[in-house]
């Protein structure tokens, strides 16, 4: 009986532990970007090199946004597991997409809280964090970096101005 | 053409399902593939059992030999294990087709256990000969490791330890450390508890024949079980673990066996018990 519960004590309730405080933060999390990016659905954000002419751009600066996520214990076991079998990293997906996601709205946080319209020329960056572990192996957490040209535009709108740069360049259905 | 500002779908980069059940499925699934893994394994070294001839054995095992001859030198050795070089030969001797050349060796360990290892090497720990009264009963421990030999319980315990210390270098990731103190200390251990019921039962009918050959009579086989059952270690109502731990059948069946088998053989379980063999000073 006692063998039974030091059992579970050391290697079952860890790992649900992990799992129930590593799901409260990601939905936390999911719930506060997707408020933000409803928030900033207006604000241009594009990956064109350079400002249409139609914005009569002016003031660039570069704006960084950037987040460093870690994985918890339950997700480190369960990719533990799955790179014994292969195929989709579930557990890692949802951080990945919450380090991008929230990386963006940082560096468009940024961008709007230095007076600018819009973001231009906008890119990432992923690195891993290496592990505090001796041997240097593992993983401690990724950081993901969204970086671009924040500017200021003089046209009327710039929801307009998007929208003309936009048919000038790509096709838009 | 307009420019919409809208939401991107939220799900497209986050697989879907539920962690736990990807848990469930991952460990179920990889347990399996382990378990039938080890099972075909250890079907395998079934098989090879046979053709291993003690020549190979002993060529194979020449450095395992060696890994246990020096653990089993150090620390003092023991007075009691000189005089019993000299039953073990003379049991041996009694056994005509025995393959190997045996050596008894000592470890100094609190819990009563003889060993059988490869290469025809037997070890016994202190605490088994502090449990032991007579010749009788030592010659009995000894032919019955010398069955597990007859049986090639020593290398079927080995093979299975190593597949089970390989099975567990895997789990633990320790990957090619196969070789490391660390497993080979695994594999000892597993080596230890290694032998089911049916191979401790053989095992006993194999020195219960050599003890009566040797003595005319089979008393002494059962005084170390009695005294056994009141051992704290490996009294049965040890709780979980105790039963856990516990290799060896439970020692109440292994008198019964072996009072059963002398009545079937005609062997008198009742005769005069030769006191235990001293060094000379």
């Amino acid at each position: 009986m006692f063998e039974l519960i030091f059992f579970l004590l050391f290697t079952v309730a860890p790992l649900l532990g992990a799992y129930v405080i590593g799901t409260t933060l990601e939905r936390r999390h999911f719930r506060s970007i997707r408020a933000r990016e409803d928030e900033l659905r207006a604000f241009p954000t594009v990956t064109l090199r350079q400002a249409p002419a139609a914005w009569q751009a002016q003031h660039a600066e570069l704006v960084i946004g950037h987040v460093v996520v870690s994985i918890d214990y339950f997700k480190r076991f369960l990719a533990g597991l799955r790179t014994l079998v292969g195929g989709r990293v579930r557990a890692f997906e949802s951080v990945l997409d919450r380090g991008r996601r929230e990386a963006l709205l940082r560096m468009q946080e940024q961008a709007r809280a230095g007076g600018f319209d819009a973001v231009i020329g906008v890119r990432y960056e992923t690195s891993r964090l290496a592990s505090a572990r001796p041997d240097g192996q593992g993983t401690s957490g990724v950081e993901v970096m969204a970086f671009g040209t924040a500017v200021r535009v003089t046209a009327p709108s710039s929801s307009a101005a998007v929208e003309h740069a936009l048919a000038d360049t790509v096709p838009v259905d | 053409m307009e420019f919409k500002p809208r939401a991107p779908d939220d799900s497209v980069n986050v697989a879907p399902g539920h962690p736990l059940a990807e848990a469930a499925w991952l460990i179920g699934g990889i347990t399996l593939v382990g378990a039938v893994a080890v099972v075909s394994l250890i079907w395998a070294v079934e098989l090879a059992l046979p053709l291993i001839s003690v020549e190979a054995e002993r060529e194979i095992f020449a450095s395992f030999a060696d890994f246990f001859a020096e653990e089993a030198d150090e620390g003092e050795p023991d007075p009691r294990v000189e005089p019993l070089r000299g039953l073990l030969a003379e049991l041996a001797g009694l056994w005509p087709e025995a393959p190997y050349e045996f050596q008894l060796g000592f470890l100094d360990e609190d819990a009563p256990n003889a060993l059988a290892l490869p290469g025809g090497h037997i070890l016994v720990t202190r605490g088994l000969l502090d449990m032991l009264e007579s010749e009788n009963e030592v010659a009995f421990v000894l032919a019955h490791e010398l069955g597990h030999f007859a049986n090639r319980d020593h290398l079927r315990a080995l093979g299975r330890a190593m597949v089970l210390g390989l099975a567990f270098a895997a789990v633990t990731g320790s990957g090619a450390g196969a070789a490391t103190p660390q497993t080979l200390g695994v594999v000892r251990t597993l080596a230890e508890r290694g032998f089911s019921r049916d191979q401790e039962r053989d095992a006993d009918a194999f020195g219960l024949q050599l003890l009566q050959a040797r003595y005319g009579h089979v008393n002494g086989s059962t005084g170390f079980f009695d005294r056994l059952q009141a051992h704290p270690a490996f009294r049965d109502e040890g709780g979980a673990l105790g039963a856990w731990m516990a290799t060896h059948p439970h020692s109440g069946d292994r008198i019964e066996a072996l009072r059963a088998l002398a009545a079937e053989r005609g062997w008198p379980a009742a005769g005069a018990l030769t006191p235990m063999r001293r060094s000379s000073p």
